[in-house]
């Protein structure tokens, strides 16, 4: 475990020195949420979301975490792709635990990004008991390694180019948050949009947070639902995660 | 003669460049487009507002603007990758470098920009078509403006990206919300302080974006004095842009190194 510890240390430190991509994440939080969330939440007009800067609050955490998540596959990629991932293993640690180092990597910086909008998020709803916010924290990192397990997953396009690997994964996200619940309530997207967004993870972690920060439940999904499908995305997609470290990762070229 | 010649290859050479960056367009194109169709759409269904008509202009000044801040970046790689030690060994001043990124940067935007704008044609019917081409050549000065202040960014943040793409994401993320992109100025005035309001006002975006929307959506006449207000406020991005980065070329040429 030191071994993984020392690893994770290694890489996060030099990201660390000095933590201005924190600092940024957390000043363009504050500025959204105080300037656009405020002033767009006086536009809406609808019953079924009496403060829509507080649901626009949970949406920002939710793409936080989807883009710490992302950017933990996509580092894995660009290891392959600058040459540092056959160093990392060729190191004298089995596959698991290395995948162990990238999956406490990605959750250290989530934890990072996530101190103050989180913080902030909790204040602007108040009123919330401890176990609220637990769930609320334990449900923010299972979607992240949720979706950190996709990009994994996705990899092997890798295999082929990283430029391709690069412009789906970036492409790809920004169509699964739009077609998702993170900026909306399902109700208020068109039939044809509603579709694909039951089918993004993001609808169902975000419609699980807001149900355990006390939204109103006839607006979002049912709870079993989104559990559900939160358990089978983070198995499904770390299991074969794990397999693509374990046996196909050194098949990763530079391309 | 030469000179113009060499600086419009680089220019060809940026230009290009911006279009062959596959994971840039997949970014650029999904973000405006998803924004344009979706998210405007689903936002008017939550108002009494015609939130549609008013947000598909904006995508285009969005398109535009993140178009021309990635100059920024293609001149920190230019400065990390040493591109920029061959750049000055060619027959060209170092003020022609510095005239070809921003050209480039500017011509960039508005190809992009404008493939945007076809969108937008085909999805909100526009009232004076003719005139959001006539709005081109002062989108090109607005884009030449803001690839001038992400010249400035690169140059302040040298060979250090994290900084580069911090103090870039912060910029886009205040200007854009600081203008009438997203709200209409009443909006504003009710939220925020009245100095606030004023910076909201002289924002070259607020100030394009209503043109765009005013000129060539609801087919309001062309108001000449909205039109140099566009060129007073973009021009003086373009200035420092091209000074700062101007500077950091000279300083490059004197000690070998940022």
């Amino acid at each position: 475990m030191r071994n993984v510890i020392r690893l994770v240390w290694f890489d996060l430190k030099a990201e660390l020195k000095p933590p201005i991509w924190i600092i940024a994440g957390w000043l363009v939080f504050l500025v959204r949420i105080g300037i656009y969330g405020a002033m767009i939440s006086q536009l809406m007009t609808v019953a079924e979301i009496e403060d829509y800067s507080s649901f626009f609050a949970v949406g920002l955490v939710i793409m936080i975490t989807f883009d710490m998540a992302s950017h933990t596959g996509r580092h894995f990629v660009e290891h392959a792709h600058e040459g540092r991932l056959p160093y990392l293993l060729s190191l004298p640690m089995p596959r698991s635990k290395l995948f162990l180092t990238i999956a406490l990597q990605g959750g250290a910086e989530l934890a990072l990004m996530l101190a103050v909008p989180l913080s902030v998020t909790l204040l602007i709803i108040g009123n919330l008991s401890w176990v609220s916010i637990i769930a609320c924290v334990l449900t923010l990192f299972w979607l992240g390694f949720g979706v950190a397990g996709l990009m994994l997953s996705l990899s092997f396009i890798a295999f082929k180019s990283s430029d391709l690997y690069t412009a789906i994964v970036t492409g790809l996200s920004t169509i699964i948050i739009r077609f998702s619940t993170v900026l909306y309530p399902l109700i208020f997207l068109p039939p044809q949009y509603a579709v694909a967004a039951v089918f993004s993870p993001l609808t169902h972690g975000s419609d699980l947070v807001r149900l355990i920060l006390g939204f109103e439940p006839s607006i979002l999904l049912n709870p079993i639902y989104t559990v559900s499908v939160l358990v089978a995305l983070s198995v499904s997609t770390l299991g074969l995660g794990l397999v693509l470290v374990q046996r196909l990762v050194e098949g990763v070229k530079s391309a | 003669m030469s000179e113009i010649r060499v600086i419009l290859a680089l220019a060809r050479n940026d230009f290009s460049y911006f279009f062959r960056t596959k994971w840039l367009m997949a970014v650029l194109l999904s973000l405006n487009l998803s924004d344009m169709l979706v998210v405007a759409l689903v936002y008017e269904r939550m108002m009494t507002f015609d939130y549609f008509a008013y947000f598909v202009p904006a995508v285009i000044i969005m398109g535009l603007f993140a178009a021309s801040m990635d100059t920024g970046r293609r001149i920190w790689l230019a400065l990390r990758e040493n591109v920029i030690q061959y750049e000055l060994s060619l027959p060209v001043s170092t003020q022609g470098i510095v005239i070809a990124y921003l050209l480039a940067g500017g011509a960039a935007a508005l190809v992009y920009a404008s493939s945007l704008m076809a969108i937008a044609l085909i999805v909100l019917p526009a009232n004076a078509i003719w005139t959001a081409l006539v709005l081109l050549p002062f989108l090109f000065v607005l884009a030449m403006g803001l690839a001038g202040i992400a010249a400035t960014l690169a140059a302040i943040a040298s060979t250090h990206g994290e900084f580069f793409f911090a103090f870039q994401n912060i910029l886009q993320v205040t200007l854009l919300t600081l203008s009438t992109v997203y709200y209409p100025i009443e909006i504003i005035q009710n939220y925020l302080p009245p100095i606030l309001v004023t910076v909201v006002s002289a924002n070259p975006l607020s100030l394009t974006v209503e043109a765009l929307r005013q000129f060539a959506f609801v087919g309001v006449p062309i108001d000449m004095g909205s039109l140099a207000n566009i060129l007073l406020a973009s021009l003086p991005f373009t200035i420092i842009g091209a000074l700062a980065y101007w500077s950091a070329l000279r300083k490059l040429q004197v000690n070998g190194k940022l």
